[in-house]
């Protein structure tokens, strides 16, 4: 016996602790009053009152109860009734125990391998890399250099935009969790969103202004672009899939204006489409097309809120998909 | 003349990551944290609304979205057909400007041509919402 192989350490700090956990149970159980005699079936069968007697009798039957034993539990956690000494004793405790717990994987890691220790994030990434070879392309991706040139603010205007869409997306999924598309339900939802969601009316805050400066935020990047003539050869598609994201982000903004159907929305609404219904050939199309009818109704809401989160953000994230590939492929234009 | 425009851009590089998205994300960080304060704003003094849509009750003043509004305000003093194919065309010929305009001409002057027609157009936008927002 040169040493004793880690495995049956292990095994034994096990055994060790099952054991220390059922003498202390066994040691609360046997506590326990075992002088019921009372019938349990008869029980239901008696008035409430002679349940009462019935049961005093047997109370005053029973012996003493036992006497308490010194409970390990109780001993370890004293008499203090506080919140901070238990707290901090299960910190201290919890800690020692992770560290402890932590050890032991670690140490039975590299007993099982034999190979020098490796954190979990890299295994999970060699895992994957070993399957699907991604580290290398990944690596050029993120290593490209980027000139200082490009490092200015006025570059950042459209990445902001995607940001703002981000944003766009999470506060509209949050909003949609609670918002029922029915002429009916929509004002109320949206009332019971400001009132009574959690954080709902700041969420519904942020939805709104960040909608406008997404808006806003494009047609700076928009006038960036242009004014540096950004978009001359070979950028034409990105400078087209990027008027292309204006339009989407525009219909965003006039879908998301009429769902919380009240007077302002029902009439900007109304306003809109009239502009579309006005134009010289297509407009009666255009009119029906977008209301569901000459009129507004429950179903322009549904197909506005149809649009506002199925169709128009699929859109987007093609159309961003494109652009920013796009971007990546032929880079920012360098100026004079 | 070109030698010197050429040496003001620094051509030395940083790599995209962690360097370049470090700055990016700040640049996000600084916006989220606007859009935090907004979102306080909101837990304190919320949007609100106005009364329910009623088709049979027209408001005084009814408006478009903000960034409908120059339009509107347009389309109260031209023919209709005319004004509302007015952004169908301006957006069309954005559309497909960079076919129309596809020398590759890096001049001074033409950058400036540009930002003078973009920032005139941009005060003609910006004027016609305030009115359209007063009136």
């Amino acid at each position: 016996m040169k040493y004793l192989p880690r495995r049956l350490i292990l095994v034994g700090l096990c055994v060790l602790g099952f054991a220390v956990i059922i003498v202390t149970n066994n040691a609360q159980a046997i506590s326990s009053p075992e002088n019921n005699t009372l019938n349990w079936g008869l029980v239901n069968l008696l008035t409430s009152n002679q349940a009462k007697t019935i049961s005093k009798l047997h109370t005053s039957t029973l012996p003493p109860p036992a006497k308490q034993d010194p409970c390990l539990h109780c001993h370890i956690a004293g008499e203090e009734k506080g919140l901070w000494t238990p707290t901090l004793r299960w910190a201290i405790f919890g800690t020692v125990g992770i560290i402890f717990v932590f050890g032991i994987v670690r140490e039975s890691t590299i007993w099982r391998t034999r190979a020098p220790w490796k954190s979990l994030i890299t295994r999970t990434s060699e895992w994957i890399d070993e399957r699907y070879e991604i580290s290398n392309p990944l690596n050029k991706i993120l290593s490209k250099p980027v000139p200082q040139w490009q490092r200015r603010w006025w570059y950042c205007l459209g990445g902001l935009t995607a940001f703002a869409f981000v944003i766009q997306g999470i506060t509209g999924i949050m909003l949609a969790f609670y918002y029922k598309p029915t002429p009916e339900a929509a004002y109320t939802s949206i009332i019971f969103i400001e009132n009574e969601v959690y954080l709902g009316s700041t969420i519904r805050m942020i939805h709104h202004w960040s909608a406008n400066f997404m808006i806003v935020l494009c047609i700076a990047h928009m006038l960036r672009v242009f004014i540096m003539g950004a978009f001359k050869p070979p950028r034409e598609l990105n400078w087209v899939s990027g008027v292309l994201l204006f339009i989407v982000t525009l219909a965003f903004g006039f879908t998301g204006y009429l769902l919380p159907w009240d007077q302002r929305a029902y009439w900007a609404t109304t306003v809109g489409t009239e502009i579309a219904g006005s134009l010289p050939i297509i407009g009666d199309p255009a009119l029906i097309l977008l209301r569901v009818g000459w009129n507004i109704s429950d179903l322009t809401l549904s197909r506005f809120y149809g649009l506002h989160v199925i169709v128009i953000p699929a859109i987007t994230l093609v159309m961003m998909g494109l652009h920013f590939m796009m971007v990546r492929k032929q880079g920012i234009m360098k100026p004079l | 003349m070109n030698d010197k425009e050429t040496s003001k851009l620094d051509e030395t590089t940083v790599p995209f990551f962690p360097d370049h998205i470090g700055l990016e994300a700040k640049v996000a960080l600084v916006f989220g944290i606007f859009m935090i304060a907004i979102g306080i704003v909101g837990l304190i003094n919320p949007l609100g609304l106005q009364s329910p849509a009623d088709p049979m009750d027209t408001p005084v003043h009814v408006k478009p979205e903000w960034y409908f509004l120059a339009l509107y305000q347009i389309l109260k003093f031209i023919p209709k057909g005319v004004g509302a194919s007015l952004p169908v065309i301006l957006v069309g010929l954005i559309f497909i400007w960079p076919f129309l305009d596809h020398k590759p001409d890096k001049s001074r002057n033409t950058t400036r041509n540009r930002g003078i027609a973009m920032l005139v157009l941009m005060v003609v936008f910006i004027l016609l919402t305030i009115w359209g927002e007063l009136s």
